[in-house]
Parts: C-alpha cells; structure tokens; sequence
C-alpha cells in the first residue's frame, strides 16, 4: 500500500497535487476536533472582525470565528457527501451489475425501476422531504433520501459495462469452470468496473455536496450545524455582502473549490492506479 | 436412427454422442424461427484419441462443440439425443445430470474456448484466473496448489514469473499456452479445445500443436478439437469428422480421409489443400453453405454436389460405416479424390 502510494507521488503529478490538496483539507476539518469554542455557540466574539493575526479569517456577524467554523463546516460537507456517495454507489453498483449480468426478467424490472426513479425531480422531493420531517429531519436522513436520488444514472453507466463483459470469453470461461454468480461478478466483473465505480462516485460526492449546499444554503436542513452552505445561508441572513463581510462568504466558497479540485485529482489519477495498462506504461514498465 | 456406431461394443470410449439435436430457437416479435446448427449427430470418442471436427464457417461446428461441453446458453438449446461421457468407469450425462457435471468441469473436462486468447481477464494477474478456475477443483492447500501451478508452467515451457504479470504484458503465444496450461492444469481425462490456434502464426501454431500433443501424450487424455485449417487436423489428430451445414457427413482415420476421401464435400475440401510444388489453379465449390434455417431437403450438399442425383434431393443419406470410417452419401462409392 504504501510503496503503491510512494510510485503514484512519484509517477504521478495529478495524484501528488491532489493528495497534498484533499490531505491538507482533510487535516484541517480533522482539527475542528480541538476547537477553543463550540461550533453551535454564537456571540461570544467580537463580530465582524476581519482577518488578521488574532482571527486568521475574520469574524462572523453571529461572533464565530471563520477558522473554526470552516473547518467544522468542510467537516460536516464532507461526512454528509461520502455518506451519500457510498450509499448511492453501493445501490448503483448491486442494481448495475445484476441487471446487466442477469439480464431477462431481472434486467427489465431492475431498469424499469431505474428510469423510473430517474424520471423524478430531486430538489423537490427532498424539500418535500424536508416539509414533511420537519424537526425530526436530521443529516442522516438527508444523506439516505439523497442516496436514494442519486445513483440511478450510474447504474445504467454501470449495467452497460456488465453488459459488454457479460459475452466476453473470460465470463464465459468462468461459467464454464463453474463459478457462481456471485463470484464471477466480484471476482472477474468489479475489478473491470471499478475505474466506473470511481468516476461516477468522484462526480456524485461533488454532486451530493452541491446538494447540500444548495439545500443549506435555502435553510432546508438542520441550521444550527455548521456545514459549508449553512455558513452561506447565515451570512445572507446577515447581508454580509451589503455590509462588506466579505470573507465570511469567500473563504468557506474558496475552500469547498480547493475540496473539489483535490477530489477530482484524486479521482482522475486513482483510475490509473486501477487500470494496470496506464499505470505501468507511466511507470516505463 | 440407424445404429451407426463405428463399434458399439467398446468399453473403451470416453465420450458417446448419441442423436444429438440443438437448435437455436428463437422467438422475436411473434417469428419463430429455428437454426438448425447441429442435427443429428452421434460419434463416439475413445481414450487417448484426438478428433478433429472440420467443416467452413457457419457449418455448426462451434455449435456441435458447445453443445458437447455442455456450455450452452439459449437461444441455443438441446432437443434432442444425449452426450454421455464415462471416466474411468464414471458415467456423465452432460444434460441429465446437471451437478454430476458441475463437479466433472475442469476436474475431468475442460474447455479451450474459441478467441482463447482472450480467457485471460485482462484487467486482473495471470495468477488469479488459476486461482479461480482451476483451485476449488483440486481440492488442495493454497501453497500446494501455487506449487503445482508452477511446476505445471514449466513443464509447458513458461516461466512461473508469468504469473504476477498481467495478460497485456504477455504475447499472444504466451497467452494460447497459458490457456492451454489453465484447461490442462487440473489434469482433465477430456479436452475439448475450440479452434485453439487460428488467430497464430504457423510458427506459434506448431509450436502450441505439439504443446497439445505432448500433454494429450503424458495425461492420457482424450481431446476434440474444432478447426477450419485442414493442416492443423493433418497435424494432430487420430481421427477427422467432417461437418457440413449442422451434419457429420463423413468420419474416419485422418490419413485414410486424406487419402480416399468419400464424400464429395470432404473431397472438395481437401483437393482445395495447396500442395508444394503444384501449381494448379484451385477451383472453389460453387454457391454457399446452406441457410440452416431453412436447410435444403434431402442431402444437405446437394445443391452444390457435382455428383448429385434425384435421390439426393428427396432423401437424407444416412451416416454408414463404409471401409475405415463413416460416410453420409448415396453415391459414396463413386468419389473421387482429386
């Protein structure tokens, strides 16, 4: 692992960029966890300060400071995204690979709900979600709708990979040597289309924390806790714009930027690690 | 069916095809419509035997040889007749005994598939297409298993290193003969291998024959074997069956089906053959091979058959001993090798 680790930051610049990026994010709403102040309490600094030595990234109108709200923010945006990716994708994945391997009665039932599910609009069924939790609507929640809105276009990607795999002479040497359908879907299929898997989970964590974003950013989620959009939607609350607050909109906007960009890098160079043809020849192998 | 079996009485042989039909049916938007792409066919294979099945394209020899390993998937399906194989005094219904023949694959029988080149899962390393065809069927430990599989490479001449590689970084040579060493590792009293070396050069090509010939040897193993190339069966095989549009027309020791072929068909196909040192133009058959799903009445071959009579249009020629082997033509005695 780590020797794979060490070839990719040599090989690789993509994957060096975008570890250093997606790692420095990481480390730094990992340090929410030593916060001075509770993310939740409010008015207990100065507000509006900006930036300067004593508070690195100003102050909020509410008396937080930006520091420790970001990192407690990107934290939260992160937590909320990666569950709704791998839920999404543990749905994408079973429902693709089944329809597209078992084909028949199953694929036109697995792809009949597929399409149906693709047919329905998100926005409005999570606010309706929304509504209709109320007080009881928590992240968790959140996370499992939008999982559930989420992974149906990569299970049409996905099913049309198993497709293709389905007739080729490995999948039918398999069967021939008796392996189970289980078996022959793990062991000779997911590795072929696990650089699919890792795309479309790339572009559903983006997806899923524009999600939350915008959802925050309206007020359609728990308020109190601070996530990227939620920052946003105070300091509209605020009119941190009109009143010159600037960097209570701008650092938590640069940040989530820099999380996107590191994931992207990210995704984009690990598809060569799981593909052997790329990595070696970029190894000169 | 006449009892056409060359010797009903062996003991000896390993697999017997008994009136075996298979037909794809297929049904699409209210038309049926039926391939008929192996009908009738019975031939029996003895121990340590290599067959050749011969025959052009869309002749239905794939599909006869699919059918015997039992690796069908509809639209392909069995109607009629029976493929029963016996190992050593085990018996195997192919298609009446589904989880006898699940514990006989690869264990007693395994399968060279057509394009095998391309077994290997081309995004995994070599090791783990063994592991996960041929280990569950040995029934050993992990490191006897690993041993084994390398001991077995090297006998074939590859370098146990091959193993850790992937199948990209292996050439087409390699490939071939670690799909051969994967059908074989298992030691198998039956192979059945479907064109196993077309896609390689003579060189490659001689050199994976005598591959096979050298394992068929040591294992006493039995092997059928598809091919269009006549000079792959010239090469190999014991005995040659002659397929023509789903049918065995003719059937017989490779030499003597060289020598005197029976059948008109047999006799275009090898008199097409280029020899050194003759420089005769080579005529081709007229017209193409049959439509199967709708096949021609009576012999099959009639219609481009330069020896055809009105019996051949009416009645199907049953498949008869005559001399060495077996012949489906009414005017067998009257062909002529060219």
């Amino acid at each position: 692992m780590f020797k794979i680790l060490r070839d990719m930051l040599r090989y690789n610049v993509e994957f060096a960029i975008g570890f250093v990026l997606t790692l420095s994010i990481f480390l730094f709403a990992l340090a929410h966890f030593w916060a001075p102040l509770p993310d939740t309490a409010i008015y207990l600094l100065p507000p509006d300060m900006p930036p300067s030595a004593q508070y690195w990234f100003g102050t909020t109108s509410r008396g937080q400071d930006v520091l420790w709200q970001m990192s407690s923010a990107i934290w939260n945006t992160m937590l909320f995204g990666l569950t709704v990716t791998v839920l999404s994708r543990l749905l994408a994945v079973a429902v693709g690979m089944l329809s597209g391997y078992l084909g028949g009665r199953w694929d036109q039932a697995l792809m009949t709900l597929n399409d149906t599910m693709i047919a329905l609009p998100n926005i409005p069924i999570l606010l309706l979600v929304y509504f209709v939790m109320r007080d009881s609507m928590s992240w968790p929640v959140l996370a499992a709708t939008a999982a559930l809105l989420g992974w149906n276009y990569d299970a049409r990607l996905i099913r049309s990979v198993t497709l293709s795999l389905r007739n080729r002479e490995f999948t039918r040497h398999a069967v021939f040597a008796g392996m189970s359908v289980p078996q022959i879907l793990v062991r000779q299929h997911l590795p072929y289309v696990m650089p699919v898997i890792f795309f479309t989970a790339m572009n559903n964590l983006i997806w899923a924390i524009g999600l939350e974003v915008t959802l925050s950013v309206l007020g359609f989620s728990d308020i109190n806790r601070p996530t990227i959009g939620g920052m946003i939607y105070w300091a509209n609350q605020h009119q941190a714009i009109i009143a010159g607050i600037w960097w209570w909109i701008a650092f938590p906007i640069i940040a989530i930027v820099l999380l996107f960009l590191g994931l992207f890098l990210l995704a984009i160079s690990v598809n060569e690690y799981i593909d052997p043809r790329s990595r070696l020849s970029r190894m000169g192998a | 069916m006449l009892n056409t079996l060359q010797a009903p009485t062996t003991t000896d042989s390993v697999l017997r095809v008994e009136g075996l039909k298979a037909y794809y049916q297929m049904n699409y938007f209210g038309v049926r419509r039926e391939v008929r792409a192996v009908d009738d066919v019975s031939l029996t294979i003895n121990r340590n035997e290599i067959y050749g099945i011969a025959g052009e394209s869309s002749s239905g020899k794939s599909s006869l040889i699919k059918t015997i390993a039992g690796a069908i998937t509809p639209p392909l399906r069995v109607v009629e007749g029976s493929v029963k194989f016996d190992f050593g005094g085990r018996a195997l219904d192919v298609y009446a005994d589904p989880q006898a023949m699940k514990a006989a694959r690869w264990q007693n029988l395994s399968y060279i598939m057509q394009g095998s080149m391309n077994v290997l899962n081309p995004v995994r390393r070599v090791k783990h297409a063994f592991h996960d065809f041929a280990f569950k069927h040995m029934g050993i430990s992990q490191s006897a298993f690993r041993s084994r599989v390398e001991q077995h490479l090297h006998r074939i001449g590859l370098d146990p290193r091959v193993l850790e590689s992937f199948p990209h970084q292996l050439s087409g040579g390699m490939r071939q003969r670690l799909t051969i060493a994967l059908a074989t590792v298992c030691e198998p009293d039956f192979i059945i291998a479907d064109e196993p070396t077309t896609a390689l050069d003579v060189l490659v090509q001689q050199d994976v024959l005598a591959l096979i010939k050298d394992i068929q040897q040591r294992m006493g193993a039995s092997i059928i074997f598809v091919t269009h190339d006549m000079t792959v069966h010239a090469a190999i095989a014991d005995r040659i069956g002659i397929v023509y549009a789903g049918r065995l027309v003719e059937e017989g020791p490779t030499l003597d089906v060289f020598r005197r072929p029976q059948h008109p068909y047999t006799a275009h196909l090898i008199s097409s053959l280029p020899r050194i040192g003759d420089n005769k133009k080579r005529s081709a058959l007229p017209g193409k091979p049959p439509n199967l799903a709708d096949p021609p009445s009576g012999c099959r071959f009639h219609p481009r058959c330069p020896l055809a009579v009105d019996k051949c249009r009416s009645e199907n020629p049953p498949l008869v001993v005559r001399q060495t082997g077996r012949v489906a033509c009414w005017r067998a005695g009257e062909v002529q090798a060219a």
